[in-house]
């Protein structure tokens, strides 16, 4: 009784929309300077871009601004971060940002294939949503080699409308991401670990906890390994996996499951010349 | 630190579900059983009565996408629920001692995540369940479906065992992206060592391309001569896809309403004989020339696009045995009281006949 529909043209379109959206949330949206997740900005003038991460840009020594500009067709998004003064030892920053993730769900919201919602009529249009994350990281130095980070923060989302439950994608790291459009609310703790091996390769692995306390789906736990081959100051390659251990809809109460994905991305970097 | 994430890997490599259930050729079918079983099995009748039913994914009068009626999806776990109860009391007060299942929702979505097999096993007078999956996704890229794992299932008041899934032809009409997420249709085969080794054999074939659905038909027969060459016995049913022969109205249905192009499996034009070595070879429920005999055949159709107000417009589900004369004569039943003006709980309506035991 069911059939997957479609023109080859649209599928691809939306097909490429999914793993450009996937990708650069499965992958690090969290990366800063050519060590990822810490509380240091990128030096002023450097920029980095990586297939699947967003575009930063070090402002000044103390101010970087991030944004994914493909993503930006559907899914508008700001972030930026500010160093902060160093406390005992340790790196401080506060990372604030935005998206306006509406124009994509309402994409996803379609008959045949590439529907990853609903679109029929019973289901009410995705309303205008606005989220919003603030975040505090702090960084310290363990060893020259080895550098540790914590992170906590909280989301909200603001809307024009309430969103039916139905209209949940119930896939790993997508599905805790829309939770926050569900709740309106949305907590995140993690800690960062980046080492440097011999030579040009590295490793950087984290853990993240996103939370909705006293929601039924609560709760998302993101494990993300990955080795980092640095070519030079300007190009590295990112390979490695994450491990999502979380919560999703089910009857008569939410379950909870396991899922392994691949990541991979390739990263540029330029440093802007300084002014004479 | 390296010994912790070898052991994440390790947990989540034997947690870690595919994107995409494939199933080998034969494999096991999943058990299932009430949450209260009678400590005592029933006495053994001499005779059984045997129903199967295609139950929508308990979608009731919900008129999905496919129907082209409307574009309904995904059911809210109240409607699911409220649907289920009306299909469990029809099975309940109809009181079959073997029922097969088409379209019954385990894990999906689409029924609010309700595991349909255990609502039903909970709310009847049936305790012993198998069940075979023919779709099973984590995700089903396609109208929002999302999670999905449906399939065919047996249920008995005795323990079933040896309960087999026999994969089906896979379509051969899609781009290899679509037959990968698309549905693997099965067979479903159990035993009931306490009714002389009974066989209970299900299927539901494919609905679209008749090269795939005659495929179909003809591994239904196959599996059925394999069981009849053994010396066993068997009753078997579902949901065939396609008319008896000799039926009166085979196209232009009063309730098709998709357009070229859509579902289109409203025309069963070249599909007149393919049932003619199942008639031939073996009993149904509703005799060949009871049916064909008669003036109109709209007292036997099981199948409506929309039963509660075009009504039953077509005959799809059977019921056979291999035990010659075995069927309780005039003791069938196409249960069409399932819809009434304005409700149905389902699209198709139950066939039931009662059997001796030989």
């Amino acid at each position: 009784m069911i059939t997957l529909t479609g023109s080859r043209t649209s599928r691809c379109i939306v097909l490429l929309s999914y793993l450009l959206a996937f990708t650069s949330a499965a992958t690090a949206m969290d990366n800063a300077r050519w060590s990822a997740g810490t509380a240091y900005t990128l030096p002023e003038g450097r920029w980095e871009k990586g297939l699947f991460q967003p575009l930063r840009y070090g402002q000044t020594e103390r101010l970087e601004w991030a944004t994914h500009p493909v993503l930006n067709l559907v899914v508008p998004n700001l972030r930026v971060k500010v160093a902060h003064r160093e406390f005992r030892g340790w790196a401080l920053a506060t990372r604030h940002g935005f998206h306006y993730p509406t124009p994509l769900l309402r994409l996803v919201k379609r008959p045949g294939i590439g529907g990853l919602i609903s679109p029929e009529s019973d289901i009410p249009d995705i309303p205008h949503i606005l989220a919003a994350r603030s975040e505090l990281l702090a960084t310290r130095v363990i060893s020259p080699s080895l550098w540790l980070t914590g992170k906590g923060g909280v989301s909200i989302a603001l809307k024009t409308g309430e969103m039916d439950e139905r209209t949940t994608i119930d896939l790993p790291v997508v599905f805790p991401r829309m939770a926050l459009f569900l709740h309106g609310y949305q907590l995140n703790l993690g800690m960062d670990l980046l080492g440097k091996l011999r030579g040009r390769w590295a490793i950087w692995a984290d853990v993240d906890l996103l939370m909705i306390p006293g929601a039924e789906e609560s709760f998302s736990l993101e494990h993300k390994g990955m080795a980092i081959w640095s070519r030079s100051e300007r190009f590295q390659v990112l390979i490695g996996y994450k491990l999502v251990y979380g919560a999703y809809p089910h009857y008569p109460r939410a379950r909870t499951q396991w899922h392994l994905l691949p990541l991979l991305d390739l990263q540029w970097a330029r440093q802007r010349k300084a002014k004479r | 630190m390296i010994f912790v994430i070898a052991a994440l890997l390790a947990v989540a490599g034997w947690r870690c579900e595919p994107i995409v259930t494939t199933f080998d050729d034969i494999e096991e079918a999943e058990y299932y059983q009430a949450a209260d079983i009678p400590t005592t099995l029933p006495i053994t009748p001499d005779t059984l009565l045997v129903m199967t039913w295609n139950i929508k994914y308990g979608g009731g009068d919900i008129d999905f996408w496919w129907s082209c009626y409307d574009d309904r999806v995904l059911m809210t776990e109240e409607e699911v629920l409220s649907n289920l109860e009306l299909v469990a009391d029809y099975i309940y007060q109809a009181d079959p001692d073997i029922l097969m299942l088409q379209e019954v929702a385990v894990d999906s979505k689409q029924a609010a995540y309700v595991d349909q097999m255990q609502y039903l096993l909970d709310h009847t007078n049936l305790n012993y369940g198998v069940y075979a999956s023919m779709w099973r996704v984590q995700n089903a890229p396609s109208d929002g479906l999302g999670r999905t794992d449906l399939g065919l299932a047996i249920l008995s008041r005795w323990p079933l065992d040896s309960a087999e899934r026999i994969g089906l032809p896979l379509r051969t009409d899609q781009d290899p992206l679509t037959t990968y997420f698309y549905l693997r249709r099965c067979i479903l085969k159990a035993r009931i060592p306490d009714l002389n080794d009974i066989h209970v054999v299900n299927v539901h074939t494919s609905a679209w391309q008749a090269e795939t659905k005659v495929k179909h038909v003809n591994r239904f027969k196959e599996e059925l001569d394999a069981i009849n060459a053994d010396g066993g016995l068997f009753v078997a049913g579902g949901d065939l896809n396609t008319l008896p022969p000799g039926s009166q109205i085979i196209s232009d249905f009063r309730d098709n309403k998709c357009g070229a192009g859509d579902f289109e499996g409203g025309d069963y034009s070249g599909e007149e004989h393919w049932l003619d070595d199942l008639y031939a070879d073996y009993d149904t429920a509703i005799p060949r020339e009871e049916y064909q005999s008669a003036d109109d055949q709209a007292p036997y159709f099981t199948y409506g696009d929309k039963p509660d107000s075009l009504g039953f417009t077509r005959k799809l589900d059977y019921l056979f045995t291999n035990h010659l004369d075995g069927w309780v004569l005039s003791s069938d039943s196409t249960h069409q009281d399932i819809a009434t003006a304005g409700t149905t709980l389902s699209d198709h309506c139950p066939v039931s006949a009662r059997i001796e035991l030989p």
